[in-house]
């Protein structure tokens, strides 16, 4: 058995599914990896692999044109799942996608195909639910902050959403367990940050002036609730705890 | 009565959420419109809820009342002019400065504007105009607006508002006309009809316009053409059904005898055969598709306005007046295929006045006959049931104990079990445990491959209850009897205790030491 050690990205895991792929060694006979994930197993050999652009092109227009555009973006967004074992999940996906075509998609009986999109509903959700959850608050300056704490990596997909959502404003979304932003200037494009660049990340530290529609905000939220109605089960099943300390109405 | 004018915005929102809180639709769904730089906001057809209140429901939108003085005396509401409340009314730059700001941080989706009426029907939609006016021009708000249509004002006003909000809603409040006289003296059913009506020519006149095809003819809307329709069309309330005093349908002979299915001719399975015996199964159910069709425009570019392109709800209060559930539901059937309604919601009555009209509910607001209707509405607009077949005038209310599509199932044993990889997506759209998601992996799924039950499982199937009633293979999943009385009792005891939850939450008491009730049952004396 080799295991291929991809790093932690679209790009990595594209590139160790080229190596495992090209080696030849046979799908049963090896299996990917994300660097740091998991515990070392004897009678493995392990294989670093080195992000190349030109393989990650490669596996990309391979799999844009042999099987499809909605493939794709499937194997994008479950990439950007919080499952130590993404990379091996695309990687078997991709062996049967290659065998069936875009057909794959509607297999839902075949283990690799119901596994990846296990993972990209986890994604999707949990990027619905920050749609939903993320919550502004205004600096001074006039930028709007949000800190997030999602398992997922949905940044890329809280970026497009808010990008749409509020074009004309200065905004930034800080996800704080991978310590990454993105930022989008008014009426421009949207990027990411890495927590490092600390030019970018000055926002985060910005005096926010919001106590009256913080105020009016949890004053609204406690009086729409009906008492005689209350139900907290139910709200915990919409809106789970976790979400909670990131959320105005609940904090304080 | 006196307006108080000086308070603060801060009390005013207390004031007028506290008042608007009793109204049930809170969605911002039913039209998909993309962002534009300059402008704030975006919709998602799907819709977004924000939060969560205390209740459990959802907070998507900015729920308010422009003002909670109103001339009218209804005896079920909080804002009657009879009742001692504090009166306020916002100014529309106070409501377009608080929708931007609560949107621009993403605590809310929008904006649901209702009111009391000041003055007359006339100034209240007038007010309610230049708020949404200014939001949508001045402010250029491009989120979602919810608005109440105003009965009794004038039709041009309405129309301008449709222009600038994407759902508008009427509430019908009570389903029969008498119980409306009864509690809502000011107003009356053909008051509440004609703008609702009203709305609903304007939607099909826009989506003619943009060339979308309005649902079948006869197989659920009456209307097609506007222009051909305007005549047919009455505008009281005779598009839906009345009832006589024992709860039937006395004009409509033809329905009554499709309600109940013992009477109907031999082929009983769904779909096209029944349709061949002359029996109306209203539109064909399409994948994850509402069978009345969309009503409304839904997606829309943003570059121009559009009446009403998320279709317009009501609401009706449910266990105020002696209405049963099978007229309810009926009255709701009749408004989905008559006016074109995108949703109706249900509303357990919450007792906030005390009036001789009114019921005393000493167990709560009714909170597990609401959510049988909701269960009901939803099998009617994706699983195509119709009223007549979840309930009758000889079981004119729901089962406590077990959901409607579960009591559908055990009254109708004869049709199943049906075959997981053979049997169409409307029958098994029929299958206790089974949701339009689910059946949609399946039908997907099976053009590949034999699905075996670890199979459904994957797919989000509830084999504990689809389990008596479809097979894989030919294969029942346990060897069991297919008999009412034995599937009942398994069905039961999972289903009791979520009806229980929902009826008596909050009822479990902590055990303590010092005050036990058992101990004074047993008539010992406790040291006081």
């Amino acid at each position: 058995m080799t295991v291929y050690v991809c790093e932690d990205s679209f790009d990595g895991i594209l590139c160790g599914v080229y190596d495992a792929w090209m080696s030849r060694k046979g799908h049963d006979h090896v299996r990917l990896e994300i660097g740091g994930t998991g515990d070392m197993e004897l009678f493995c050999e392990y294989a670093p692999v080195p992000v190349l652009p030109e393989k990650t092109e490669k596996v990309i227009s391979s799999i844009r044109r042999k099987i499809s555009e909605r493939v794709y973006k499937k194997v994008y967004t479950a990439s950007l799942s919080q499952e130590p074992g993404r990379a091996d999940i695309i990687y078997r996906f991709l062996i049967d996608g290659f065998r069936y075509g875009e057909g794959v998609l509607s297999m839902l009986h075949l283990p690799s195909v119901f596994e990846l999109f296990r993972l990209c509903r986890f994604v999707l959700n949990e990027s619905h639910l920050l749609k939903e959850f993320a919550r502004f608050s205004r600096t001074e300056e006039g930028l709007l902050v949000s800190r997030i704490g999602p398992k997922n990596d949905v940044l890329p997909m809280l970026a497009l959403h808010f990008a749409d959502r509020l074009p004309s404003e200065n905004w930034m979304i800080y996800d704080e367990n991978r310590e990454r932003a993105v930022l989008h200037p008014a009426d421009g494009e949207w990027f990411l940050v890495r927590a490092n660049d600390r030019e970018w990340m000055m926002g985060l530290d910005w005096k926010t002036d919001e106590e009256e529609y913080q105020a009016m905000w949890k004053m609204f939220c406690q009086t729409i609730a009906i008492p005689e109605r209350k139900n907290y089960v139910c709200q915990r099943n919409h809106l789970p705890l976790r979400y909670r300390p990131y959320m105005t109405e609940f904090q304080g | 009565m006196l307006i108080q004018e000086n308070l603060s915005v801060q009390e005013k929102l207390k004031i007028l959420t506290d008042a608007a809180k009793y109204d049930v639709a809170c969605t911002s769904s039913g039209v998909s419109r993309g962002g534009k730089n300059g402008y704030m906001g975006n919709a998602e057809a799907s819709g977004i809820c924000h939060s969560f209140s205390a209740d459990g429901r959802c907070i998507s939108l900015l729920k308010i009342l422009y003002t909670n003085q109103c001339i009218y005396d209804c005896k079920y509401c909080i804002n009657r002019c009879s009742n001692d409340v504090v009166r306020t009314s916002f100014t529309p730059d106070e409501v377009c400065k608080l929708t931007m700001e609560f949107y621009q941080r993403n605590y809310i989706e929008g904006l649901f504007l209702s009111s009391g009426i000041l003055y007359s029907a006339d100034y209240t939609m007038d007010q309610i105009f230049q708020t949404l006016w200014k939001l949508r021009r001045e402010l250029r708000f491009n989120g979602y607006i919810h608005v109440k249509a105003i009965p009794g004002a004038d039709p041009a006003l309405i129309e301008q508002v449709g222009y600038l909000a994407d759902r508008m809603s009427v509430n019908l409040e009570l389903p029969t006309a008498e119980g409306l006289r009864n509690l809502a003296p000011g107003k009356t059913r053909d008051k509440i009809l004609k703008p609702m009506r009203q709305i609903q020519r304007g939607i099909a006149k826009q989506m003619e316009q943009e060339g979308i095809l309005l649902p079948e003819q006869g197989k659920g809307h009456r209307m097609i053409s506007t222009g051909e329709a305007e005549g047919k069309l009455p505008s009281d309330g005779s598009g839906l059904p009345s009832f006589g005093g024992d709860g039937t349908v006395p004009n409509d002979r033809s329905r009554v005898q499709s309600l109940s299915g013992e009477r109907r001719p031999a082929p009983v399975r769904w779909g096209v055969a029944e349709e061949k015996a002359g029996y109306s199964t209203g539109p064909k159910l399409r994948l994850g598709r509402s069978r009345y069709g969309t009503y409304g425009i839904s997606r829309v570019s943003g570059k121009r306005d559009y009446f009403v392109p998320a279709g317009q709800s009501t609401q009706m209060i449910v266990g105020a007046t002696p209405e049963n559930d099978f007229q309810m539901l009926t009255v709701a059937e009749a408004l989905y295929r008559n006016f074109g309604m995108k949703r109706v919601f249900y509303s357990a009555y919450v007792s906030v006045n005390e009036d001789s009209a009114l019921p005393i509910l000493p167990g709560g607001p009714p909170l597990l006959r609401e959510h049988r209707l909701y269960q009901a509405d939803w099998l009617m607009r994706y699983y195509g049931f119709d009223a007549g077949e979840l309930l009758s005038e000889r079981q004119p209310n729901f089962n406590l104990f077990l959901d409607p599509k579960c009591d559908w199932a055990l009254r109708h044993l004869g049709q199943f079990p049906v075959e997981v990889n053979r049997a169409g997506y409307e029958t098994l759209l029929r299958v206790p445990g089974m949701g339009v998601k689910s059946v949609g992996r399946i039908v997907t799924a099976r053009k590949t491959g034999v699905l075996t039950f670890a199979d459904l499982k994957k797919m989000g199937v509830v084999l504990k209850r689809a389990q008596y009633f479809i097979t894989c293979s030919g294969k029942l999943m346990n060897p069991v009897r297919i008999d009412q009385d034995y599937i009942t009792s398994q069905l039961l005891g999972d289903e009791r205790r979520k009806a229980w939850d929902i009826q008596h939450k909050d009822s479990y008491r902590q055990l303590s030491l010092f005050d036990d009730m058992h101990l004074e049952g047993a008539g010992i004396d406790l040291p006081s």
